[in-house]
């Protein structure tokens, strides 16, 4: 009997590590991507009916947290449907964006990933992130925040069928957003 | 140090059509401006929808202030600013939402949402009843004013009513909003900072001849395909290349040749307007229907109408009126600028609509926008520029149509001061011109007389 029970508890495990392995390589690749600003693969890791929204934050009072964020069908920072998402790599690969030509030199670092719900086919998501940018001699800017991905199982892979991202800062400490999260 | 006025009259040259490079980065020249400036004039603070209920607030910037603009019982809006009356302190951390009252963090002197001092730790036992209350309230700002929906403020109490400043530019800026129907703000101002001068955040704004190529990754999408010039009024590019030598190819507008129409408004206090006639841009959303509402009829001119530019309302107000949108140019510093975007709906929208609105609103502007992705580093680039001991002695060039510009100045006609001509950089300079009478520090009499438009420009 607590042979059996301890067997079952170490597969669990195993499964969610195996789980964990799955989506952090997901991760890995994805901000390899970025970094390598191969776009056009990118932006193929994300499926048809995705929403990719970045809220805009505002300083409110503890009373008043649940109204920092806006909501959709708000204004927002990023707010794009697939089709938008492929605009943005269209204009970003295009020769004639000059916000990103020079290109600017990124760094994606995704921690903390959490699974916090696994419905079989799709995953409910969240990760910490680092995004490091440089561009020309000295502009550097620094986002870190928080991801909140629906991933869906295919193909022995995902796609991202949702991306809302909160980034730690209201006033938005940057003269751009020509980047992706 | 107060710079002389035959020094600010050497800044700015309209004969020439120059500007001194050393106003994007004298820090005397940026005191005097808070000063002169922002210390003066009629400041857009917020539009009543972002306000609705007793208690509501937001904080915006006056120059280097900061006013909490907050709904009263009885309706009204009143500003006061963000400084407790006994050592300072912000009384409000918040950027926006909704009081009953403001406790100061510090000694916790506590104010109704009117800025009266109600609460008073031992103020019995300490102060023994002596502090007078009523004189140490939050202040106000010295005038507050709202035209049609749109709040303003201004720290000068001798400065005119604000629809006497506003003129027939600012007010018609203002209505090419308010008559798009019943409006209100869509939650979320998106503020950015970019690390530049003001005053090249508000040239821009004027700046018909910049989109096709600071712009052209966003101008090539199929999203602007309706903004596409069309080839017979496309502007001559031969000898435009890159750096490895290719020639552009420009998908379109928004520019064109002499052949197109655009018209500028120019006006008392510096407010101007400049960009296309509605013949040749409907913007993003693809329609204007609402200019001929009986509404609009009533609110402004037929010049007024057709003008389908961008206004801004000096110093630092743009109205975009085919994207339903203002930007707010926050000066920070002579370095560093924030922009802040306001988009408007109307209520009465249908949701497919709204749906429109918002996904323009998100898509063309802010610091993701398609389009304002470009802007921030040429702005940078240019203010940074005239810190070079060298480079500064080069003048800021706004020679376009420079002298051939007749003002038309009916002062009957509800229209304001305009100019019919091709793609020009007459609002730029009309603006610098301005500036350089409010640096003078002179009366309001005097700056308004002194900025009434010339015949010709």
């Amino acid at each position: 009997m607590t042979v059996d029970t301890s067997t079952r508890a170490e597969a669990a495990l195993l499964a969610d590590a195996l789980r964990q392995f799955e989506v952090e390589r997901f991760y890995t690749k994805e901000a390899a991507l970025l970094d390598a600003h191969d776009y056009e693969q990118w932006v193929q890791l994300f499926s048809d009916d995705t929403h990719y929204f970045m809220p805009i934050r505002r300083t409110r009072l503890r009373r008043e947290l649940d109204k920092e964020f806006t909501q959709p069908g708000e204004m927002a920072y990023f707010d794009e449907s697939k089709e938008f998402l492929l605009t943005r790599v269209a204009k970003i690969t295009s020769g004639l964006a000059w916000a990103e030509d020079p290109p600017s030199r990124t760094r994606h670092i995704i921690t903390n990933v959490r699974v916090v719900e696994d419905r079989g086919d799709e995953l409910e998501v969240h990760s910490n992130f680092l995004l490091y940018r440089t561009r020309l001699k000295s502009e550097e800017t620094t986002w870190i925040g928080s991801r909140r991905d629906l991933l869906r199982r295919t193909e022995g892979s995902f796609l991202i069928a949702r991306r809302h991202i909160l980034l730690e800062q209201t006033l938005l400490l940057s003269q751009n957003l020509s980047n992706f999260f | 140090m107060a710079i002389a006025d035959q020094t600010l009259h050497e800044l700015v040259s309209l004969e020439r059509g120059e500007v001194d490079r050393s106003i994007y980065s004298d820090p005397d020249i940026y005191e005097q401006e808070m000063k002169e400036i922002f210390g003066r004039s009629w400041l857009f603070l917020c539009h009543e929808t972002q306000i609705p209920k007793r208690g509501d607030f937001v904080e915006a910037p006056m120059g280097r202030d900061n006013v909490l603009v907050v709904r009263q019982r009885d309706g009204s809006i009143k500003a006061l600013l963000n400084t407790c009356a006994h050592r300072g302190n912000a009384v409000c951390r918040a950027d926006e939402g909704n009081a009953k009252n403001f406790m100061c963090t510090y000694h916790g002197w506590t104010y109704d949402i009117a800025g009266n001092l109600v609460g008073v730790p031992g103020q019995k036992e300490l102060y023994h009843d002596e502090l007078d209350m009523s004189a140490h309230g939050l202040r106000g700002v010295a005038q507050l004013d709202t035209y049609k929906g749109f709040v303003f403020a201004t720290s000068d109490p001798s400065a005119p009513p604000l629809a006497e400043f506003l003129g027939r530019t600012g007010r018609a800026g203002l209505d090419m909003i308010a008559c798009q129907g019943d409006m209100e703000v869509i939650p979320g101002v998106q503020k950015f900072v970019i690390p530049c001068n003001w005053k090249f955040a508000v040239d821009n704004l004027f700046d018909w001849y910049h989109p096709q190529i600071t712009h052209l990754s966003a101008m090539s999408l199929d999203m602007f395909a309706n903004q596409a010039m069309p080839e017979s009024k496309r502007v001559d590019i031969d000898g435009v290349a890159t750096q490895e030598g290719a020639q552009l190819r420009l998908p379109g507008g928004p520019a064109g040749g002499d052949n197109v129409d655009e018209l500028v408004f120019v006006d008392i206090f510096g407010h101007a307007l400049a960009g296309p006639t509605r013949d040749t841009y409907v913007g993003v959303t693809g329609s204007d229907s609402w200019r001929d509402s009986e509404q609009a009829r009533e609110a402004l001119g037929p010049v007024a109408r057709r003008a389908a530019g961008h206004t801004n309302i000096f110093p630092t107000l743009w109205i975009n009126p085919a994207g339903g949108q203002i930007s707010l140019r926050v000066p920070r510093g002579p370095f560093e600028t924030e922009i802040w975007w306001y988009s408007f709906v109307p209520r009465e929208a249908p949701p497919e609509h709204r749906a429109l609105v918002l996904a323009m609103a998100n898509h063309v502007f802010g610091p993701a926008g398609l389009l304002e992705q470009e802007d921030g580093e040429n702005w940078n680039q240019s203010t940074m520029t005239t810190t070079g001991l060298a480079s500064r002695r080069i003048p800021h060039v706004l020679k376009m149509n420079l002298g051939r510009g007749k003002v038309v100045n009916d002062v009957d006609s509800m229209d304001p001061p305009y100019i019919e001509c091709g793609i020009n950089e007459h609002g730029q300079l009309w603006t610098y011109a301005a500036w350089a009478q409010w640096m003078s520090g002179c009366s309001w009499d005097e700056l308004r007389e002194r900025t009434i438009p010339p015949a010709v420009l």
